[in-house]
Order: structure tokens, then sequence, then C-alpha cells
């Protein structure tokens, strides 16, 4: 059984040979198309005793099928002298004279191709290439086990030191030197290197870059996730991020403490314009709509967030969707009221959150954020069903959720009259469910039904925490840090170049600025 | 033929012929890989290559000593499963 083939296959090898064995894969093997599959159907039969059972062969010299099990194919071959078979279930060439199975890299090469061909052609449903699960009721791309190309095989072998990720490694964890007021970005920087889905991408150098120059910033990006995982303790110095942040965000430049939140779309920004060479899904088509881009940017952040804007005298509703990468959300003690919220949405039983002493919650700011607005008598919008100006309200609710949601705490109040932090302290929960604040949901609340029945089997708009950015301090002078969470349930604290181990109840009890959620199952396209 | 081969050849065909047959062969291939039945067949064709030694090994030797140990090991719950697709397609698709 060597994997260098027999040589009995060269008596085989002659002539027309691989089309022929082209055709036997297609008709008999792996059938794709319905026409091949019904003469499959009809004629995959042992000549000898009509079982299509038992491990049928089809010999490669003549229209010949046997079983294998009852030696009806050995027989043929013996009788005839054909000393080669296929396998019609698996694609095996078995050798008569050597008594096995055999592996020739021509015949192996046509099987693989054959198959990938009847695969496509049976296939219903796309993946997106960055996931690989299967759908319990049809079929993906066909999952192959990997094999390493001749260039894959010399990078192994000259580089034979191996990591392995325990429960306890603390590989990804490390540390960001403060340039001069920088926390603002490295607590982002933590945030976004502990995005599994963004992880996956760069450690799998998904990234092509087509820039001529060197102010890629998603190449420099990859670059700092080698550096977070590469097993270094030392913390690491992001001048050169810094300087390409400065060179695109120029409203970032300069050594004053920036916001956080800023710098997060700002990062997000640039990263998705510079990801334009990486948009290659769908059959190597380039996406050049720069509305429904297809980078790793626009598939892990953006959501729709629906506006429905109705008009109080016809009840006529003009719908809107826009994308984004965060919400916003207003907090109690800012000028504008937060109180009272609107009724139904049980949102904060389904998340479990702790009302300690009328404290609020993650849920009651996403509850006042999807309310019903009256929009007042000086704000009256144009009417397309009366064709006048009217009062209307106005309502938001997310139309598409983000496989990363992210939750920005206005705590920064910047209004005429003042400047100043608001550090009411809002509970958030390490797992959140979203399906209250759903466009969906509410359609069902509108046709009646206010309660909003948890359905404990719908998982999609599940989500936990993974990132929790921090601002302590006053507007004038403050700094920044986060919390990041490793392997599932282990938290560390990173406060610029220093990592320490942190508490659920850490994370939990803290301020809270921007909470990074990720949805806790991935699903098709 | 008996009655009974008859009749699996029919369905078999059937199955074929609307492509239902590689589709369920997928489903069991990722059934019986999620409830580790593969990895266990895995380990039991290392060990009887071991036993056999490797310049020796034949496939057919393989598929003497883990069939047996292989039918015996797939969980009733994927048998049950697979069963229902196929009566739920032969309902659909009787003539």
């Amino acid at each position: 059984m060597s994997p260098a083939g027999c040589s009995h296959v060269n008596g085989y090898k002659v002539d027309n040979w691989k089309q022929n064995l082209r055709v036997i894969y297609q008709c008999f093997v792996w059938s794709g198309t319905a026409e091949t599959r019904r003469r499959k159907a009809k004629s995959c039969i042992c000549h000898m005793c009509g079982a299509h059972l038992n491990r049928l062969h089809s010999c490669l010299y003549c229209v010949f099928f046997g079983c294998f099990t009852k030696k009806h194919i050995h027989e043929h071959a013996k009788n005839k002298r054909h000393n080669l078979a296929i396998d019609l279930l698996y694609g095996g060439i078995y050798c008569f004279v050597c008594q096995d199975y055999i592996y020739d890299k021509d015949m192996e090469q046509i099987a693989k191709e054959e198959q990938r061909k009847a695969w496509k052609l049976l296939s219903v449903i796309s993946v997106p290439s960055h996931l690989c699960f299967f759908m319990s009721t049809g079929i993906g791309e066909k999952y192959t086990t990997w094999e390493p190309t001749k260039r894959e095989l010399e990078l192994l072998r000259h580089n034979p030191k191996r990591r392995k990720i325990t429960t306890n490694c603390t590989i990804g964890l490390r540390g960001l030197i403060n340039l001069g007021n920088t926390c603002f970005m490295n607590c982002i920087v933590q945030a976004l290197t502990h995005t599994p889905l963004l992880r996956d991408f760069f450690l799998s150098d998904r990234h092509k870059c087509e820039m001529q120059s060197n102010s890629c910033l998603v190449c420099e990006m990859s670059q700092l996730f080698q550096e977070f995982y590469s097993g270094h303790r030392s913390p690491h110095i992001p001048f050169r991020l810094l300087h390409l942040v400065w060179t695109h965000a120029r409203h970032l430049a300069g050594y004053e403490q920036q916001d956080a939140h800023e710098f997060l779309i700002a990062a997000l920004d640039v990263l998705h314009r510079h990801c334009k060479g990486d948009t290659t899904h769908d059959n190597g088509k380039k996406a050049n709509n720069p509305n429904h881009c297809n980078c790793i940017i626009d598939q892990i952040f953006t959501g729709g967030l629906q506006s429905d804007v109705t008009c109080q005298v016809c009840h006529g509703v003009s719908t809107t969707i826009d994308p984004f990468w965060d919400i916003s959300l207003d907090l109690p003690g800012s000028s504008t009221p937060f109180w009272p919220l609107s009724p139904g949405g049980d949102g904060s039983t389904v998340n479990g959150e702790s009302h300690l002493s009328g404290s609020t919650t993650l849920t009651d700011c996403l509850r006042r954020f999807t309310r019903p607005e009256h929009l007042g008598s000086s704000a009256k919008i144009k009417c397309g069903g009366c064709h006048s100006y009217q009062e209307s309200t106005k309502q938001l609710t997310m139309k598409k959720l983000p496989i990363v949601a992210c939750f920005h705490l206005k705590r920064f109040e910047h209004s005429a009259k003042l400047r100043r932090k608001i550090t009411t302290y809002v509970s958030f929960p390490l797992e959140l469910d979203m399906t209250p604040f759903m466009a969906s949901s509410k359609e069902s609340r509108m046709n009646g039904q206010y309660q909003q029945t948890v359905d404990v089997l719908n998982n999609d708009n599940k989500y936990s925490l993974f990132a929790v950015v921090n601002h302590q301090g006053t507007l004038e002078s403050g700094h920044y840090t986060s919390f990041i969470r490793q392997h599932k349930d282990q938290w560390f604290k990173c406060d610029d170049a220093i990592i320490t181990k942190a508490s659920i109840k850490d994370v939990l009890d803290s301020e809270g600025y921007l909470l990074f959620y990720h949805k806790q199952f991935l699903e098709y396209e | 033929m008996s009655k009974d081969s008859r009749m699996r050849a029919t369905i078999n065909q059937k199955l074929t012929e609307m492509g239902e047959r590689e589709r369920l062969k997928e489903l069991l291939r990722a059934k019986l890989t999620e409830c580790g039945w593969k990895d266990q067949m895995k380990a039991h064709c290392k060990e009887v290559i071991k036993e056999k030694g490797l310049e020796h090994v034949t496939v057919e030797d393989l598929v003497v000593e883990i069939t047996p140990k292989g039918r015996a090991l797939v969980p009733d719950s994927v048998k049950k499963e697979l069963l229902q697709r196929i009566r739920a397609f032969l309902a659909q698709h009787a003539t």
C-alpha cells in the first residue's frame, strides 16, 4: 500500500485514459447531473447477482460491475485479466495483482477534481468562506481535510517549534506602551485583537494588500495580531499604528487625550476602506458597490438600523434602514430626559440584569433607544400619504444585527451649557438577548402580542460580552482601561502595559463606556 | 431476487436519481463526526495497523476488522434520524 502507486497501472495509462477515467467518475461514482444520476441508479448493479450493495466495483477496462464482498469483481478480473477496478462508493482504485487499493497521483488528481465538480452541482447553499459549519437540512461546500502544499511543507519543516494552547496559557495577551495619552488607542486595540472572528481572519492571512505604499492600516493590524500571538510577554510599542492613525484620521492626531469611541469608529472606517482587496467572496467577483461591501469589517461589525416615521394623521409609515457600527445610548443624568420608557418589551427579565436599588441597566437604555418618540409640532415631517406636513412619531429598531455589537454609553456631554462626564452606574449583563429590540419583534407587538414570549430555540439574537472599555477620571484628565475575555470565562484587565487577571465581578461592576458583545451562534448567509 | 431486495433496489434507485442519496451520505457523515464515531473508528484503525504492521496491512484487513465494530457503534439517534429522513423523502415522492 505505497503512496507512490503501483506499476500495474501503467498498462492502463494509455491513449485517452484520462478522459475515460473522468467519464467513469462522473457517471458512476460522483454523479452530479440529473442525467448521470438516472443512469447510475439504473445501471449500477452487479452484473452477476443484481445487488447494488456489497461494495460495488466497476472494471476499468470494460463495462462490468461486480460486488466486491461476494468476489464477483474478482472473478471477472481473473477471467478477463482486467486487473484494475474502481470502488463506486469512494472512488478508490483497486489493483488485483497487488491485492490492495493503490494511490496513483494522476488518478487521485482526477478523482479530486471530479468530486468537486459533482459537489458544486449538488450543493444548494453557499457558505461564507470564513465559516465552515454544516447545516442539518442541506449541504454546503464539501468538507475536505487540509492537505499542505509543497511550500507549506517546506515552511513546516523549517519552523519546527510548535505552540500548544492550554486553558491557562496567556497567548494573545500583551501589554501596550502608552506613547503619550494613547490609552484611548490601546484599549480599542485590546478589544479588536480579542474579537474572535477578526483574530481568525488575520491569523489565517486573509488580507491581500492592494495598496502600493506602506500605509495600509489592515497590514498593520495583521502585524499587530502577529505581535499579540507571538508569545512575547514584553509590552508592545505600537508606534507604527499610531503614525498610521495620525496619517489617516487627522482629527485624532496630536498628543492630547482623545475619545476611545471616536477612535474605534475612525479605525473601523480606515480598515474598511483599506480592505478593498479582500472582497473576493462571491465566485471571485469583487464587490465594487461601497454600500454592499463584503469586507471583513462589514461582515463583523455592520448592522442595519431601521427608522420608522409614522404620520399621526394617516398612520402611514415611512421606513429607512441605515448601516451602523455601534449603538450610542443616552444615559439618565444627561440633559435629555431619560424616563419614562415605552411599554412592552420585557427586556430586563430576558437579560436578567440586576436592578440594584433602581440602577439603570443596559436593557433600559436599549428600551429607551427603541421607544417611539413623538417629534413634536416644531418638527413636522412631509407625509407622502397626506401630501402635507404633519406631526409624526419616530421609532428606531434593529433590522439586522451585526456579529459584533458595540454599545457606546454616552458619558461625555458636550452640550451648549456644559461639558461634563456622566458617571451614572449602568449595569450590563454577560449575556444579552436582542430579540425585544428587533424590528420583527416590534411588528409582533403592533399586532397585539405585547408580552414577547422568549423563544428558547431561537438563538439568533443572543450575545456574549467579550470586551469592556472603561474611562476613569474627568473630561479634562482621564485614563482608559479595558477588560477583555480570553478562553470562555477568563477575564483580564488591560491598563496600557500592565495586564492583570480580573474576576467577572470586576468586569460587571465597572462603570462601562464601550461594551463589546459577540453573537453566540453564527449562521450562514 | 427476493421481494425485499427488489424493494431495496427500487428505493435505492429513487434516492440516487434525486440526489438524495448523496445528501443523506453527507448528513450521516456529519452526524457520525459530531458524535465522535469517526474518531473512535480512526483510533481502532490505528490499532489494527500497529498490530499488522504498516508495510503489510491492506485496506481489506481494515475493512474486515472495523466493519462489525463500526456497525455496532452507530448511535440509535443517528439511525432514527436517517430512517426518518428516508421515510419523509419516500412519502414525498411516492409514485
